[in-house]
């Protein structure tokens, strides 16, 4: 589906493009010499530059390497990929909503039960477990706050 | 001798019930994040790191070394008995590990795992009783240029030794740069980098990559693979354990040699993973029965263990006395210090003497104590691999969350984390290394101060980088090891040639 020379190559161009886009913001900063040193944009305009030259080796060598032309993520690795990762980036958008405690336990219910029919009444169970262990090891014994949400804040919680 | 007074001294810090209750904690958890496949000890000690504001930096040091003691051991656990390698570093283990496992001597591979691991460590904690306050005092001498140089040769052996692929290598180096430039430029006070976004005025925490990088970008890999556990059996018999202890003694060429490559792979940075095959390679060419590698020859558990814990350790050596990580973990680790309020270099073994030999003398204790502990948990952690992979994903995921989160409690992190994560997938699956991205984001910073710094005293001119005999050789040294991989692809590529058309 997705070949290992194809996979090169995007990887390669996210990477120069982040190297340019480092170095042109880098221009911002000066990116010479005064009388009071090095500039602040010089180190990371060069970092930006080498970069871009380094993606664009491997951009060129994407294609020689070997087993460049094997299939690297075929379909079944990728709707496994989609379903690993599509819940998780889900929970991190309803953080802000739902806050860190129900959010986690809505996340484990949604990914046991539809997808690996785990039975509702364990997934509720480990779903609370979850909640509950979070706000016991973070809030209560390290003090480490963590977010409510809208949700919180419309509880008073 | 002077060292050895110190040695007592911190031996006096470490035994105390708190310290060794830390201990156990950290081996603990420690074998758990081993155990665990989507979790390593980079992310691991990063995860607890937010824990330990308000503790003793002593402690603090304790707790997250024995972590990382824990999740060596721990990695070679699951590497014997499920074939499956818990850290990238226990990898080579699997080779002859799991068949010895599979063939009936599950105690047997275990032992000889764990009482070469214990080795490796013991020669590289001497190492660094002996070695450490030395380089200390030397580094004490020294100014901005020669730390650039250090830095310098740090980043260029990465490349010169990091592998098959040094383009790539150097793009994953440069690219941690840039990450720590993000914010203020401790420098001139400019902000640099935020691509307009306000918040990124804070920088991008080295936390926060780690989580994205090892520890969701594991996942991905993982759920990729399809783990599939299927243990041998786990028991362990206390009289094979013993007996094969033992009989280790009989292997000393290959203890010695692994030892060896270990220290150097772990003071440089190589890294431990780098050095546990590197090592199982070497058992391999100079054994007498090289028929028997991947079939369950006790070299081939004994090199890559030897190597791999000899590395981890003696990785806290530049750490310690430099202030340069020998592997990721240690920059991990590093970063912790310099949250703690320390300056890790050559000053901490003047100012902060409780602290170095505290650490140091814990690291015998805590090897002590982590062998004790993962014998004695083998079974338990044993049965936790064969909770399926589909319940303990999401739980990772839910801690790497919350571990982000904690860092500075912002959202944005959170965010950036998953964006390491899609990029730690593509890295390990293209063999992008990853460890030179964290080093560079933990002490990016410092080697552009040093850099800068060294252009201030010589008013811009490059010569200072040659201005003495010390300065001149580290950089000349850098320069060969950079040069290095360039001259070796070009010949490699005279001599392959005839092999590609085939």
């Amino acid at each position: 589906m997705i070949s290992r020379r194809g996979l090169e190559s995007v990887t390669a161009a996210l990477t120069g493009a982040f190297g340019l886009a480092v170095a042109v913001s880098s221009v911002e900063n000066g990116v010479s010499w005064t009388s009071s040193g090095v500039e602040a944009g010089t180190f990371p305009f060069a970092t930006g530059l080498i970069i871009v030259a380094a993606s664009a080796y491997n951009l060129a060598h994407a294609g020689v390497l070997r087993g460049s032309r094997a299939r690297a993520i075929g379909w079944g690795d990728l709707k496994k990929l989609a379903a690993l990762f599509l819940p998780a980036l889900a929970l991190v958008a309803a953080i802000p909503i739902l806050g860190m405690h129900v959010a986690s336990a809505v996340y484990i219910f949604a990914v046991l039960v539809p997808q690996h029919h785990v039975s509702v009444g364990r997934a509720l169970v480990m779903s609370v477990v979850t909640a509950v262990a979070l706000y016991v090891l973070f809030d209560w014994a390290f003090q480490v706050s963590l977010p409510r949400g809208l949700l919180g804040a419309a509880l008073g919680f | 001798m002077e060292n050895l007074e110190a040695l007592l001294h911190g031996f006096t810090i470490a035994l105390s019930w708190h310290h060794l209750a830390l201990m156990v904690v950290g081996v603990l958890l420690g074998i758990l994040v081993g155990v665990l496949p989507g979790l390593g000890a980079p992310n691991g000690v990063s995860l607890l790191l937010p824990l330990t504001f308000g503790m003793q930096p002593v402690s603090a040091i304790i707790l997250l070394s024995s972590m990382y003691w824990g999740a060596l051991f721990g990695g070679s656990v699951t590497s014997i008995l499920f074939n499956i390698p818990g850290e990238p570093s226990s990898v080579a283990t699997t080779f002859d590990g799991y068949p010895m496992a599979r063939d009936g001597k599950p105690s047997t591979a275990l032992a000889t795992a764990f009482g070469s691991a214990a080795f490796g460590a013991l020669v590289g904690v001497v190492l660094i009783t002996v070695l450490a306050s030395w380089v200390a005092q030397a580094a004490l001498a020294f100014g901005p240029p020669e730390y650039f140089a250090v830095y310098f040769l740090a980043f260029a052996s990465f490349i010169g030794m990091g592998g098959t692929y040094p383009m790539k290598t150097l793009v994953s180096l440069a690219v941690g740069f840039a990450i720590a430039a993000i914010g203020i430029d401790t420098v001139s006070g400019t902000v640099r980098l935020n691509f307009g976004v306000d918040e990124l005025v804070k920088g991008v925490s080295f936390v926060v990559a780690v989580m994205g990088l090892f520890g969701i970008g594991e996942l991905l890999i993982a759920v990729e693979e399809e783990v599939h556990a299927k243990a041998v059996s786990s028991k362990v018999e206390w009289g094979e354990v013993f007996r094969t202890v033992a009989r280790l003694p009989r292997h000393w060429v290959t203890l010695l040699r692994s030892a060896a490559v270990g220290c150097w792979m772990g003071i440089t940075p190589g890294g431990p993973t780098a050095a546990s095959f590197m090592s199982y390679g070497l058992a391999k060419r100079f054994s007498r029965h090289k028929e028997n590698f991947g079939k369950g020859e006790p070299d081939g558990i004994i090199a890559p263990e030897t190597a791999d814990h000899s590395a981890g350790t003696s990785a806290l050596l530049p750490m310690l006395s430099l202030g340069i990580p020998g592997s990721a973990t240690a920059a991990v680790m590093m970063g912790g210090l310099m949250i703690w309020g320390l300056n890790p270099g050559p000053t901490l073994f003047i100012e902060q003497k409780d602290f170095v030999w505290g650490l140091i003398a814990s690291m015998y204790l805590g090897n002590i104590v982590a062998v004790i502990l993962v014998l004695l948990t083998v079974p338990i952690f044993a049965a936790l691999m064969r909770v399926p992979f589909f319940i303990i994903a999401p739980l990772i995921f839910i801690v790497c969350v919350v571990g982000a989160y904690s860092v500075s409690n912002s959202f944005l992190d959170v965010m950036l984390m998953m964006g390491f994560g899609i990029v730690g997938y593509l890295f390990k699956k293209l063999d992008y290394p990853i460890a030179p991205l964290v080093l560079a984001i933990v002490i990016g910073d410092k080697a552009e101060d040093a850099f800068r710094q060294s252009m201030l005293m010589s008013k811009g001119s490059m010569g200072i980088f040659f201005s003495n005999w010390l300065v001149a050789t580290l950089v000349t040294l850098g320069v060969v090891l950079l040069v290095l991989p360039l001259v070796m692809q070009l010949m490699g590529k005279r001599s392959r040639k005839p092999a590609l058309a085939e």
